[in-house]
Order: C-alpha cells, then structure tokens, then sequence
C-alpha cells in the first residue's frame, strides 16, 4: 500500500576506475516471518518481504510413487501455486529453480526411496517474488526439520535505467528496472547457489550485484538465527 | 571392460578421465563439441536452422502468420517460442503433455527473446492495432545428447536471421491485408545472443558442453548467454551446488569467446546461401 | 500421497463422544468454530480461517467476449483449487470428486442464486463483458472446506473492485485505479453455505464438522442461504436419508448461522475500508501476529555496499581476457557450416609446418583456434573415428560439389593414413 522509499540510507560508492559505475540504492523492506502456522503439512511458513508474501508447505519424508523413486536418496517434488488460475511454464521454471535450490542443501540421500513436498503458495506479489518463495521455502524445510547440509536466501537485485542497483524491489521498481537479478546465496560460503537473471547487463552489474546479494544475505541469515532463536526461546 | 565399468560405475568411470584433466569423449574440460549449422532446412517454413552439437541435434522452424495485435500492445506484434522435447530424442521424455524440462526449456528461450531483445517486436507491427505478424518458433530436439539449450538458442538465431517475410499491406478499400510474396524482406535482428553451458562435476570440477550422460551425473549447472557486445543476456543457473564469483567470471570469459565463434559462423553461412543463389 | 486411515478405536471414541453429547474441540452441537477474516493487500484478496482449515479467495477480471445465447451479461467463473498445500492427499492438477462436488455446489450457492448482477458487467453488448474469475485456494484442511470456501467467495467479491471504463463508439478504455476510482460489484445478496454432518444414521447431528468429524460421519448436508432466510441451494450426500423434520430443523439453525456470519463478514468489510481510507497499511506484513512466538518481523534495513564495486573489479581483474580473435568456421557446403573444438588435432604433419608460419603473426590465439585455422585452409571434411561425430553433411544437389568433396575426404583419409605408418 505504503510505497517503499529507502533515500536516507543510500550508501553511494563511486566506482572510481570503471566507465559502468552506479551507485547503489540498498534497502531490504521489512521482514516478516511465522512459522508452524498450517496444522496439517509437516513444516510450514509464511514469509513476508514488504507487501510481498509467499506461503510454503512441507510433507514428507513419506511414502514415494513407484514411478519417482529414487533409490538412494528422497524425491524431491516442489509445486508453485499461482494466486490467479492455474500454473504456467513461468512457475514451472521457478519450480525449477527452488526446487534444485533445496536439493542442493537438503541431505536427501539420509532419506532413500521418500518423498518430500514443497508446496508454494503465492500470497501476493509486489515485487522480488522468487527471493522471497525461496525464503519461504528455507523456513518451511527448517520448520519441517529436514536435515540440510546448509541454509540458503533468496536476494533479487534490479538494475535501473540509471545504473543503480536496488536490492528487494517492489513491483513497480520491477517494471522500471533495465535488468533483474535473483540470486540464492548459501549460509557456509557465502556462493552462489542459484541465478535467474531477466533483461541485459554488463559482467561488472553482474558481479556488483553477486557482491551486493552476498551483503544482503548475511542480513537474511542474522533474521533467520533470531526467529529460530526466539521460537526455541521458551524451550532451551 | 570398459564398457562394463561405464554402466556399473559411470562416476567413478568418469572421475576416472577428469582426473587426468580430459573427458570420456576425448576433450578437454573447457572444450565444446563439434558445432554444424544448417540454414533453410525446411523448405516450407518461413525460415530455420539445423543444428548439431556433438550427437545434439535441435532444429528450429519458424512460421509466421498474420493476427491481431494484443489489446495491451497494439503496435507491436509478438512471438511465441516453443520447446519440444519429444520421446524421439530420449528414451528419457515420454509421450504426453510436455514435462517438467521441456517447459522450463521453453521458459529459457522466452526469457533470452525478451533479454537479449534481438527482435524488436513494434518491426512486426503492420498496422498499428489492426494487423501484426506472429512468429511461432518451434524447436524441435531430433537427438538428446545434453546441453540442448544452447543448442536451441544457436538454431532459433540462426532460424530468426534465415527469415523472410512477405511485404503485406492493407487494401485501403476492402480492409483486407494484401500479402505479394514477391517481395521479401529480411527480418533485422539487433542482438546475436549466444548460450555456453557449463556444468559442475563432483561439486568443484567445472566442465563445458556437457553430454547427456555427463548431465545425469552433475551437481549443477549453469548457461551463460552473451550478445555481441559483451552484455550478459541471462546467466541460468537453477540450482545445484554452488559457485563463487571468480568461476562465474570464468564461464562468461569462455561465454563470450563461444559467442564469437558461433555468431562467425552463423555470419559466414547466411553469406554462403546468398553466394550461392 | 496416501492417506493415512484413521484406526478403529479412534472411530470408536469419536463416535462414543457424539452420542455423549461431546465434541473433541469442546464444542457444543449447533457450534461454529471460530472464524477469522482478514483481507489481502490489494482489492477483492480474502483469508478465512475457520478453526484451523484457512481458505483464500482471490477475485480477478478480464475483459472478454460474451456467451452467445446471454450477449448482455457478464461472466462468472468459479474455481476451487484443492492445493496439495491443505492436505496431502490431494494432488495437483487432478479433478477429484472432492473437487468437482465443492465446485458445484460453490457455482449453486453463488452463479445460480443469482446474487451478482451479471448484467451491469456488459461493456459492449455481444462483443465486451466482464468475466469475474474467482480462485479459491484451500491452504489447510481441517473439515468443512465448503463453509469457508463460501464465506472467503463471497466475502472477497463483496471486497472486490473492478477498474473503470469508458466506452466511445468502438473502442473501450480502462482506466488504472491512480487515474479514476475501481467499481464495487454490485451485490444483491450473499448467500452463505451451512454444514451439517449426521451421524448413526442421522441420530445425531454437527454443525460445522472438523476434519476428523467428517471422517466418521455418514452424511452431509449443505444448505446455502442469505440473512433474509431464502435457502439458495440444498445439497445433501452421502446417502442418508432426513425426514422433512429434520431438513427444517437445519433450515433454522442455518438461518441463525447465516445471520451470525453475515454480520462478521460486513463488519469485516467496514473495518478494512475504515483501514483503506485512513491510509494505513492493511497488507501482509501488518496481518502478522505480532504476539506469537513463532513469529518475528524485522525492519527495514539498509545493507552495507561500500566495497561492493571494488570486490566486482578485482573479480573481473583476476580472470583472463578472452582472447578477441576468432577462428573462421568452416563452410563446406552453401547453408552448411562447422566450428570444430572438441576434436583432437589427427592431421597431417605437413600441414601443421604450414600453419606454424601463419601463426606467428597471431600469437594470442587459443591452440584450439589454430586447429580450426588449418581445417578452413585445408576444407577437408574431417572423418575423425570419435564416437560422438558422424555428420553427414547433405550437399545441395549440384554433382559438382559433390565430387569434389568426396575428393577432399579421401584425401584427408590418405594422409591421414600415412601420418600413422
């Protein structure tokens, strides 16, 4: 509703020996994040960035189909659903995405011949929307207490027409933005584990961005400590 | 023997040649296959292109027609690409409505029209609101033997840069669009975007070109698209284990190299259809 | 996934507790759970939570043309999508009877009753109306998805408002919310489902039933009705059979229900509007429950970029330069062409002496590079015995090429053969 305006905390650096240097307008929007908050799926979240707001489901490990058995490790399924209609190729390739993300990071092989699901549910969607599916996603696993080798975030950074980079931007600085980049970053090493890019840009954006997503992250994983520190607060 | 340990232990049998820095097939870690391009191969279509990487053959017909524009954009005109990945070319796709990697294919090759904007779409406005050409790109893999999306790009550019489209005008009179097909004109494409794809082996070792067998036993991978200028029109990487920034840089530095040679060839075939005729 | 079955002491209990009056949740018979409804951040979005099942609705429209035999009215499409999400035996992109019966009796309580005036969504008579698509997302299922289905339905078409437009002569324009005010639909009524599950034959009844309620019980009665106690649709299933005294029992009850929930639903409505007006946020970020401990929010905060394009640059500093000149790719035949990398070099001795002294003006060039050099010099179509290339390449029909390429290959055979004695 609010639109999201970040001027005060603009960082300008000035890159000083390059001819392709803007400066970058980095903000996240407010974070918000509940888990266990369905009763039915084993693992549950719902993860807010802003107005945006994905929902994310986990079963398993169960039971496999026969057809999609795997026989050493578990067979990981990941389904987004649209707020409007039915699925398209667009979230057939997110499903893509996420779902080679988590297999990355889970240790599926400590479940052979299961099943887990990840279901995806878009809530709304104003912007960064596969950063924040992938975070989503992230809490939901953590909710479900797979065992995973590492944690990962989504950060989506856009380029403007001007050549400034802006990372977690609304719809609307979406649809003006010259290039947007969503990147999963992994909690061990700080690398990139995913990359979706839309729109064209120079090799110089591209690793600006990588380095602004790798910044951002450590603020996402800082969240992440602290809302399963304060979910386990009662219990430790 | 070796064909035994190949099925039996198909990691350890190709941990086996990289460890000695070459591949199964004879290349080197950072070496594409053999590239062949064919131009026009459908007669019948408005334009295509055959290619081949290694045993990987994608080929690419483009059919234009005449249709109304969207009410959303009435001065441009619109292409509709698609990715099939028929059980033909693998035993691993089967019969049916496309799956999971055919659509994501799809997915790609929409994203690199619009990144890459190799076309602009107002040129296949004919009349702004009233008349448009649509280009259904159809891409067809006839042999599956792994990294098929740069397959695909390489036979869409070069399909896109073999067509021809007929001059049509609208009959002041009738309304009706007059099609002389006499007159052809070449499509302009503004962006020659060119794919490498790269895949991550044993979570550290990065090959090029992978093959399909190779594809199976990957713990990531990742296509990096250039145009001509050096731009990065898509750096696809959908998961898989990670990758730090300076091997990132390596790939696009081979990426742009691959463009080089590719949009070349592609240059140097057009030129000899057109000597030849 | 299969379902888990529910065992045989459990049905047991359950059963026991129904005839003793008693419900698990500590509900009396005639009880609702309790229900939830909060609105999304842009119009015509709804969430119900009625106990633990939470439902979404979502209203969209589309310009389209109109059904043939009803030119002058809008169109109205429902969709209950059973998302894996609420339950895991259902699976995606599969009809399921569940599915189809919720749909129906979703399309009766709301198409059929006629409660939206289709006729003010004609734009053009039979060329342009409005089709109002609602999708209903069941994200958790704890029993009686049709109650809150219907409720979130109605609830978001009520919240719902469509953009504005203007009609001159043929061409229709639509205006986005900055530049005029959406439309409200214009509602006449809002029908409301009721549940009642009946067990031991129809002995005992529930309203209102939970998932594990639903398991046991024998059948289901759905009454729709609006607060003026006209009855929109009745469907009962499972094959009980009610006597005319019991059908008006639920009648009243559901009247009771409807008005109940009427109430909630408008002040619902007023609340979110007393919200939009005063220019707060109502989006997600604002639903989140604050208290629970589950739960956590965080500012917005800037990241720290400083070094950010110095990183980059030592990044880009640190790779090689590709190399800036190319090899020419071969050209055997017109509309034919080949780059060559992954091949080894198996030529002749000779003609590598040859490209030597060519090379030296290009000393930056990659080896490989230097391998293509030679083949377009040399045009000899490469026979290699690597089990990854067999082109045949199609030459045009002109005997004259053909020849000569045949020549070229037997010649690269030849000497080929001779470099290996």
């Amino acid at each position: 509703m609010t639109s999201f305006t970040c001027d005060e905390s603009v960082s300008l650096c000035e890159g000083n020996m390059m001819e392709v240097c803007g400066s970058t307008d980095s903000c996240l929007r407010e974070f918000g994040c509940e888990q266990s908050l369905l009763s039915r799926p084993d693992g549950s979240a719902s993860f807010v960035q802003g107005d945006t707001s994905v929902l994310a489901g986990v079963y398993g490990p169960a039971e496999v189909k026969v057809s999609k058995e795997i026989y050493d490790r578990a067979t990981l399924e990941v389904l987004v659903q649209p707020k409007v209609g039915l699925p398209t190729v667009k979230e057939r390739s997110q499903e893509q995405c996420v779902r080679e993300t988590c297999e990355a990071s889970l240790l599926l092989t400590l479940h052979p011949r299961s099943s887990l699901t990840l279901v995806l549910q878009v809530l709304h969607d104003d912007g960064s929307l596969l950063s924040c599916s992938l975070n989503a996603a992230c809490m939901a696993l953590m909710d479900a207490g797979l065992p995973m080798s590492c944690l990962f975030c989504g950060v989506t950074c856009a380029i403007d027409a001007d050549g400034r980079i802006i990372t977690d931007p609304t719809a609307a600085q979406e649809k003006e933005s010259r290039a947007l980049l969503t990147f999963a970053v992994d909690s061990t090493e700080r690398k990139v584990l995913m990359s979706s890019t839309r729109g064209s840009f120079s090799v110089h954006e591209l690793q600006q961005c990588i380095a602004v997503s790798q910044k951002a992250s450590e603020k996402i994983f800082q969240f992440y400590r602290d809302s399963v520190r304060r979910r386990y607060s009662k219990t430790l | 023997m070796a064909a035994g340990f190949k099925t039996a232990e198909p990691l350890e049998y190709h941990r086996s040649f990289l460890k000695e820095n070459c591949r199964s097939d004879g290349r080197e870690l950072s070496e594409f296959r053999t590239t062949t391009l064919n131009i026009g191969s459908i007669s019948t279509s408005d334009g295509s292109a055959l290619v081949k990487i290694g045993n990987t053959t994608v080929i690419c017909g483009i059919k234009a027609e005449l249709a109304n524009p969207t009410v959303e954009s009435p001065g441009k005109g619109y292409m509709v690409p698609n990715v099939d990945l028929p059980p033909l070319c693998s035993s691993r796709f089967q019969a049916g409505p496309p799956g999971e990697q055919a659509q994501a294919a799809s997915q790609f090759i929409v994203d690199v029209i619009e990144s890459s904007e190799m076309i602009q779409t107002e040129d296949l406005c004919i009349e702004r609101g009233k008349l448009c050409w649509v280009l259904y790109c159809d891409l067809m893999c006839l042999d599956y033997d792994g990294n098929v999306l740069d397959a695909c790009i390489i036979a869409l550019l070069a399909a896109l840069k073999n067509t021809q489209l007929p001059e049509v005008k609208i009959n002041t009179e009738t309304c009706l669009p007059e099609v002389t097909s006499e007159k052809k004109h070449r499509l302009k494409i503004y962006r020659h975007p060119v794919g490498a794809s790269f895949g991550i082996f044993d979570d550290s070792i990065l090959i090029i070109d992978p093959t399909a067998e190779e594809e199976i036993l990957l713990t990531a991978q990742l296509t990096v698209v250039t145009d001509e200028e050096g731009r990065l029109c898509s750096v696809h990487k959908p998961g898989g284990t990670s990758l730090s920034g300076e091997k990132l840089q390596e790939c696009i530095t081979r990426a742009t190299t691959r463009q080089k040679e590719i949009q070349k060839l592609i240059d140097k075939v057009i030129e000899s259809v057109k000597t030849a005729q | 996934m299969k379902d888990t079955l529910l065992s045989n002491c459990e049905r047991d209990f359950l059963l026991k507790a129904i005839e003793e009056k008693k419900r698990l949740d500590g509900r009396q018979t005639y009880d609702y759970r309790k229900i939830k409804i909060t609105f999304g951040t842009d119009y015509g979005c709804c969430y119900v939570d009625l106990g633990k099942t939470r439902v979404m609705a979502q209203v969209s429209c589309e310009l389209v043309a109109p059904k043939e035999n009803r030119p002058n009215e809008g169109i109205m499409f429902f969709n209950i999508e059973l998302s894996p999400l609420a339950s895991p035996i259902f699976e995606q992109g599969r009809q399921s009877e569940l599915s189809v019966k919720l749909n129906r009796q979703l399309e009766r309580c709301l198409r059929n009753s006629k409660c939206i005036d289709t006729e003010s969504l004609c734009v053009v008579s039979g060329e342009k109306v409005w089709q109002i698509r609602v999708d209903v997302h069941m994200l958790n299922h704890d029993g009686n998805l049709m109650d809150a289905a219907s409720i979130a339905a109605i609830t978001a078409l009520c919240h719902f408002r469509r953009p504005d437009i203007a009609v001159q002569g043929e061409e229709v324009t639509v205006y986005s919310p900055e530049e005029r005010d959406p439309i409200a639909l214009s509602i006449y009524h809002m029908p409301i489902s009721v549940s009642f599950s009946f067990f031991q034959q129809g002995t005992y009844l529930l309203v209102d039933p939970c998932e594990r309620e639903e398991r046991v019980m024998d059948g289901l009665l759905m009454i729709a009705m609006n607060k003026h106690r006209e009855i929109c649709s009745v469907q009962s299933s499972g094959g009980i059979m009610l006597l005319k005294e019991q059908v008006l029992r639920c009648s009243k009850i559901a009247s009771v229900k409807v008005s109940e929930i009427t109430e909630l639903i408008s002040k619902a409505l007023e609340n979110d509007k007393k919200a939009r007006k005063a220019g707060g946020r109502c989006g997600f970020a604002e639903s989140l429950p604050q208290e629970r401990i589950t739960a956590l929010k965080m500012d917005e905060m800037p990241v720290e970029v400083t070094d950010v394009t110095e990183q980059a640059y030592d990044i880009i500093q640190k790779t090689k330069e590709p190399p800036q000149t190319v090899p020419s790719p071969l050209v055997p035949a017109p509309g034919v062409g080949q780059v060559d990398q992954g091949q080894q070099n198996t030529w002749g001795l000779e003609e590598e002496e040859e490209e030597r002294e060519d090379g030296v003006e290009e000393e930056a060039v990659m080896e490989v590079e230097q391998q293509k050099e030679e083949e377009s010099k040399g045009n000899i179509v490469e026979i290699s015995d690597s089990e990854e290339e067999e082109v045949i390449i199609l030459h045009p029909e002109t005997p004259d090429t053909l020849h000569k390429s045949s020549c070229h290959q037997q010649g690269s055979a030849t000497s080929k053969k001779k470099h290996k004695k």
